[in-house]
């Protein structure tokens, strides 16, 4: 009874809430507030499959969501990002008609890392998809090694599919501790982009089970790549799904004798790419279904996202490290001159600890074809300073508000690009649609 | 003139962009036309500490400071001698609380340190974690210096004789302690990071100072262009104090 009226409260909440424009996770915040055990109480799809990891969540969700509306009727997903518990429960609730039965044959949910254990106990679960785990927002999220303890933790009971990563040794370990699961492994192919040192590594130095250096036979991005203990083995993975002749320039790679298009020209877009093929195989989704799809897919949602603003501008999402090394590859394989605008907050959904820009490899920008950069947003300074102490001797620019730093760039005329954390995305995309032509 | 750095444990201890602190030192020296040359030591590597002027160590993730601790404890001697030796000394966070008698991580696991100094570090997660940008009031060799950065501890550093500085906003050694780092006249150790010298350079140029005075006594360093690293810091300071 109470389950039915907390369902029947949600309801009501997320239809006013739709009339003050409003929605997104609060109806579910209502619905676990009036009863903790809603969860438990509803009746869920047969298919769920939870994405998790550190970077390329949403795109991979989003591409899972759309492969899954080939093999069923009714698919339910938090397309946009509301990763949290609440936002998991808003979603399957606002989908739960009054017999307690969620209305979809499959549901495909984006779960921030922090959440998976929350999501776990809670919800039945039948495929997990984990890409790769990054340093993150330390001060949210902690050191690295905890939030994959958490995780490991929440899978030790997990009896279902775990989609792996066998080219990321903090997902890899995952294997080790999820005992009653069934692993498979994806990984991709040395290429072109490949390389046998990296100073970009910084997690997965270490053996997960004996503490040994681990050896790498060439390193993708960041610590992705080939790696193995020499001492235990840990690492040697059979590979369900496996992508080789990678080229990025015609953004082709082959999985199995079909060739498939990358959505995008960068290594973490193939790795996205692979883990879709590999829950397609294990669905019994034909590839050319997976073909088709990779080859229409588009995410505009600050990734490569681009404006008119009398010429063209690209705007990126940044918002660790390694994702800004990976954004930062692709503006500098641009080889004409440019102009970068760096927008830099520190809200709490940013991360309020900027030091991650330090490890973030800013020396990539530092080219003669890279005019000027203009930085801006509440830590604009401490952008700036990153750059001047990596010996950027271009024209430093700080604007101190964010309509100032795209009239900057408009006076110049170089290819353009912005970007900008998380906090910070949503108001560029205003003022660049704003300045549009 | 040259400045020899050892930067101990940097592929290990670089948690919090500690590596802009040594990336502030050598552009600083460099603009100086002093030649600086920054030494990397890991675990297991034969260094002598006391052939360097200036020993730098970060912070690291529990489970990697875990791993090198017993090769720092086989060179507790070395370091002593190089402390003795005038070698200053600058430690960020773990590489700070390793110097002292020993602390207590995430996991509740005691780890014993090098019990050069006589504080210690426990993981009190009750009282909470010291968290947010960070301003103090600090004295150095008889200099008022002000200090901003970020801190990022779920350690409580107590029984330090002698802080590096007064908080004026954030926590310090302990949760809403008053007091941050420490600083002896030769070893300086600190929670702050962002890194700590870029918006500094104060603090940076005195750090340059001390370790040229191992051999080349005291130094008048030539003026640089601080405008934006100044401005960085105001805009800070202005900030915590809700301005
Ligand atoms: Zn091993």
């Amino acid at each position: 009874m109470r389950a039915r009226i907390t369902l029947c409260v949600v309801k009501i909440s997320r239809f006013l809430l739709s009339l003050l424009g409003r929605g997104g996770s609060l109806p579910g915040q209502i619905g676990l507030k009036l009863d903790g055990q809603i969860l438990q109480k509803i009746k869920y799809p047969k298919e769920i499959i939870l994405v998790t990891g550190t970077n390329g969540k949403t795109t991979t969700t989003n591409m899972v969501y759309r492969l899954m509306q080939k093999k069923y009727k009714h698919v339910i997903c938090n397309v946009r990002g509301d990763n949290l518990l609440v936002g998991i429960a808003a979603l399957f609730l606002r989908n739960t008609k009054m017999k307690l039965q969620v209305d979809a044959d499959c549901a495909v949910i984006e779960v921030d890392e922090l959440n998976v254990p929350h999501v776990l106990k809670r919800v039945p679960v039948t495929k997990v998809l984990i890409n790769n785990f990054f340093r993150d927002q330390l001060d949210r999220a902690g050191e690295m090694e905890s939030v994959v303890g958490k995780v490991s933790k929440a899978l030790e009971d997990f009896q279902c599919a775990l989609i792996l990563n066998a080219d990321d040794p903090n997902v890899v370990r995952l294997a080790d501790t999820s005992k009653q699961a069934h692993v498979y492994f994806f990984g991709v192919d040395k290429n072109s982009e490949s390389k046998e040192i990296s100073n970009e590594a910084s997690e997965g130095k270490f053996c997960f089970r004996c503490n040994h250096q681990l050896e790498y036979a060439y390193y993708q991005y960041s610590h992705i790549g080939h790696f193995a203990c020499p001492n235990c083995g840990f690492g040697n993975n059979d590979r369900y799904v496996q992508a080789s002749d990678v080229n990025l320039d015609t953004q082709s790679f082959v999985v199995e004798n079909t060739t498939f298009h990358a959505p995008q020209d960068a290594l973490y877009a193939i790795y996205n790419a692979t883990g879709l093929i590999a829950l397609a195989k294990l669905m019994d989704i034909p590839f050319a279904n997976v073909q088709d799809l990779l080859k229409n897919f588009e995410l505009k949602d600050g990734r490569m996202e681009s404006f008119n603003i009398g010429r063209n501008v690209l705007l990126n999402l940044v918002k660790n490290p390694t994702g800004a090394n990976e954004v930062m590859k692709y503006i500098m394989r641009d080889p004409e001159d440019k102009d970068i605008v760096i927008v830099l907050n520190d809200n709490d959904q940013d991360g309020t600890d900027v030091s991650w820009i330090w490890d973030a490899h800013f020396d990539l920008l530092v080219d003669t074809h890279t005019k000027h950069i203009i930085c801006a947003g509440k830590r604009a300074y401490d952008m700036a300073l990153r750059l001047k102490y990596e010996g950027y001797i271009g024209n430093l620019i700080v604007s101190e508000s964010l309509e100032g730093s795209i009239d900057e760039l408009k006076k110049l005329d170089d290819h353009a690009y912005v970007i900008a954390t998380y906090t910070a995305l949503q108001s560029m995309r205003k003022i660049l649609r704003r300045n549009e032509k | 003139m040259k400045l020899n750095v050892l930067w101990m444990y940097h592929d290990v201890m670089d948690l919090y962009g500690d590596r802009g602190n040594i990336q502030v030192l050598k552009k600083r020296c460099m603009d100086r036309n002093i030649e600086i040359e920054i030494d990397t030591c890991g675990i297991g590597e034969s260094k002598h500490i006391g052939d360097y002027d200036l020993l730098f160590i970060g912070g690291g993730a529990d489970r990697e400071q875990g791993l090198l601790f017993d090769d720092l404890v086989s060179r507790k001697q070395d370091i002593i001698d190089a402390i003795d030796a005038k070698t200053f000394v600058l430690l960020i966070c773990g590489g700070y609380q390793f110097f002292g008698q020993y602390y207590i991580d995430n996991s509740d696991n005691k780890i014993e340190g090098l019990g050069i100094f006589n504080y210690y570090t426990t993981s009190d997660s009750s009282v909470g974690r010291c968290i947010g940008n960070i301003e103090i009031e600090a004295t150095l060799d008889g200099k008022t210096v002000n200090i901003v950065g970020f801190e990022n501890h779920g350690g409580q550093t107590r029984g330090v004789e002698h802080p590096l500085g007064k908080v004026v906003h954030g926590h310090g050694n302990e949760y809403q302690g008053g007091y941050e780092g420490f600083y002896n006249g030769q070893v300086l150790g600190t929670y702050m990071h962002g890194p700590l010298l870029p918006k500094n350079p104060e603090v940076a140029d005195f750090i340059i100072s001390k370790a040229l005075a191992k051999r080349h006594g005291e130094v008048q360093l030539a003026e640089l262009d601080d405008t934006l690293e100044n401005r960085a810091h105001e805009v800070m300071q202005k900030r915590m104090a809700g301005a």
